[in-house]
């Protein structure tokens, strides 16, 4: 034991103790040493443990450390020890095909002991401020573990169902490992929320995005969503928070991209675009994954909010966003119905999942709108008058009421190919348009004809 | 859902209580069919970069398409398209 507390004295001292000491605490090992948690294992037995780690702790540690803070590590240690031997244990397990819902469980509990235990000394003053940020490693392990475990009881379940007992609903709820962190995320989170030390460089406060991102993670895996709006209201209401630009970028970053997604699944987009901005021009350039994240949303978005397009510059450094938005964007600037109809449905179970769907089907306003934006495009230029240049040349104004007719038929031809557009119909649709100002003008019902503005006739779109 | 539905009554009561909570939207303790780990905001390799290190000096200029005029005006649609309307000018 006392080689491991070495191993932990050194991680202390260093000069970034809370990620070093959470590598001392991680549940993996390192790639370079496989046999660590094994070795650490061996180290000691369940009966032993927690005198052995508090005899090293007080041999190595005294002069660093208040009895207090001994206490504390000897604790957590003591749990890790025993969380160790659960993991060890369970990949044996493993290897022999026979890891399952116990496992998992075992594995699952020891790390919730060993979470508990670390907020147990954090809230009553014993370890250091910093060991919040190894508390949040620490936890993002225990989310994981809830996972698993969740993932082994609804494997076991069904087996637990045909063994009889028709009364009863279901036992254990889905996710319940899961639903359990989240009260000790929370516990965390009012932790760093609620820390009082006056000084600002020793103060849990730094925690807080940090806290806040794993209980989004964790609220989206749990479809509780809208409980991510409590906690952005806390975050936002606690007025003595230090500057959001003082935090390291990986939680602003992550912090602006789940407000920006919740903003965006309640539909508030232009709230999500100002967010999802800022997460994509801050993102780290590396994160390809977490950039196409954002652009995802921030895609959709911006559809809505100034109905743009992205670039093909753009889509072509994404290869998976290509292919989720390549073809839809085509047709969209094409102002083909058809094909934008086609591939909204291939794409639906994707964009569903994805929860864009919706958003995307919004977009059908712009097919449309650039459709017509073709047929004024097609009908030319007025003869040039006296005195006039091929520069201010005045585009056609007056378009027959058939010309958009025959585009929307063509345009929606093809595929479906039943549907068929009646003149109502085509008046309706032009109707719509000029009131949602994707296009000035009129229509003049007399003359069959719709009058379009000589300025500015598709707004935003250069004509 | 209607297959499952004719299973065993445990079964049943199972698929009736994914139903429900479907439709109560936010029930707490939702099944789910759960998002794919690689759907996942990732966890950076870092805690903090520099501002060279963002997507500011790139700029923002190249994300949006700042025209709507298709670079290529021969395009099967858009050349169709104003066939079609040919032919009716022509009948005007």
């Amino acid at each position: 034991m006392q080689a491991a507390l070495e191993e932990f004295q050194t991680a202390y001292t260093s000069s970034h103790p809370a990620v070093a000491v959470a590598h001392f605490l991680s549940p993996r090992a390192p790639p370079e040493d496989a046999a660590r948690l094994h070795g650490f294992q061996r180290l000691s037995n369940e009966v032993m443990v927690t005198g052995d780690v508090q005899y090293a702790i007080e041999t190595r540690m005294r002069r660093q450390m208040s009895p207090d803070e001994m206490r504390g590590w000897t604790e957590v240690i003591s749990c890790y020890w025993r969380a160790v031997d659960r993991i060890v244990k369970a990949e044996n397990a493993q290897h022999q095909g026979r890891f399952s819902e116990r496992q998992a469980l075992d594995v699952h509990d020891a790390w919730n002991d060993l979470t508990n235990n670390f907020v147990k000394h954090i809230s009553n003053g014993a370890l250091p401020f910093w060991t919040i940020f190894t508390l949040c490693l620490t936890a993002n392990h225990l989310r994981l573990f809830a996972i698993q475990a969740d993932e082994q009881m609804a494997k076991a379940k069904p087996v637990a169902f045909s063994a009889g007992f028709s009364d009863d609903i279901g036992g254990t709820p889905k996710n319940e490992k899961l639903g359990a962190a989240v009260r000790v995320f929370n516990k965390v989170f009012s932790l760093c929320l609620g820390d009082r030390s006056p000084d600002m460089n020793q103060s849990r406060k730094w925690g807080v995005y940090c806290v806040a991102n794993l209980l989004f993670r964790t609220y989206f895996k749990l479809k509780t969503i809208s409980l991510s709006k409590n906690l952005v209201r806390s975050i936002d209401a606690q007025s003595d928070l230090p500057q959001f630009q003082l935090y390291p970028l990986s939680h602003r970053v992550t912090y602006l991209y789940y407000v920006g997604l919740i903003s965006f699944v309640q539909e508030d987009y232009s709230r999500a675009e100002v967010f999802l901005t800022q997460a994509w021009n801050l993102c780290y350039v590396h994160s390809t994954k977490n950039k196409e994240l954002i652009m995802t949303y921030l895609i959709p978005c911006r559809l809505i909010t100034h109905s743009t397009v992205p670039t093909s510059q753009l889509l072509n450094q994404f290869p998976d966003l290509n292919r989720l938005f390549g073809d839809l964007f085509r047709f969209i600037r094409k102002g083909d119905l058809s094909g934008f109809d086609r591939a909204l449905a291939e794409g639906e179970p994707e964009f569903v999942k994805k929860r864009i769907f919706l958003t995307l089907e919004r977009s059908r306003d712009i097919v449309l709108r650039n459709l017509f934006r073709n047929v004024f495009l097609a009908a030319g230029y007025e003869d040039l008058t006296e005195g006039q240049t091929e520069k201010d040349r005045i585009r056609k104004t007056r378009i027959p009421l058939a010309h958009f007719a025959a585009a929307l038929r063509m345009s929606t031809a093809g595929a479906g190919g039943s549907q068929v557009i009646d003149d109502d119909e085509v008046e309706c649709l032009l109707a719509n348009t000029i009131y949602k100002n994707h296009m000035k003008g009129y229509i003049s019902r007399e003359h069959q004809m719709v009058v379009l503005g000589k300025k500015g006739a598709f707004p935003g779109t250069g004509v | 859902m209607s297959g499952a539905a004719q299973g065993g009554t445990a079964t049943t009561k199972a698929v009736v209580a994914d139903k429900d909570a479907t439709k109560n939207g936010e029930a707490d303790k939702k099944p789910t069919a759960p998002l794919e780990e690689d759907d996942e905001f990732e966890d950076f390799p870092v805690e903090d970069w520099e501002e060279e290190e963002t997507q500011i000096p790139g700029g923002t200029s190249h994300l949006w398409e700042e025209s709507w005029d298709d670079d290529d005006t021969n395009e099967d649609f858009a050349v169709q398209l104003r066939e079609e309307l040919k032919k009716l000018g022509h009948t005007k």
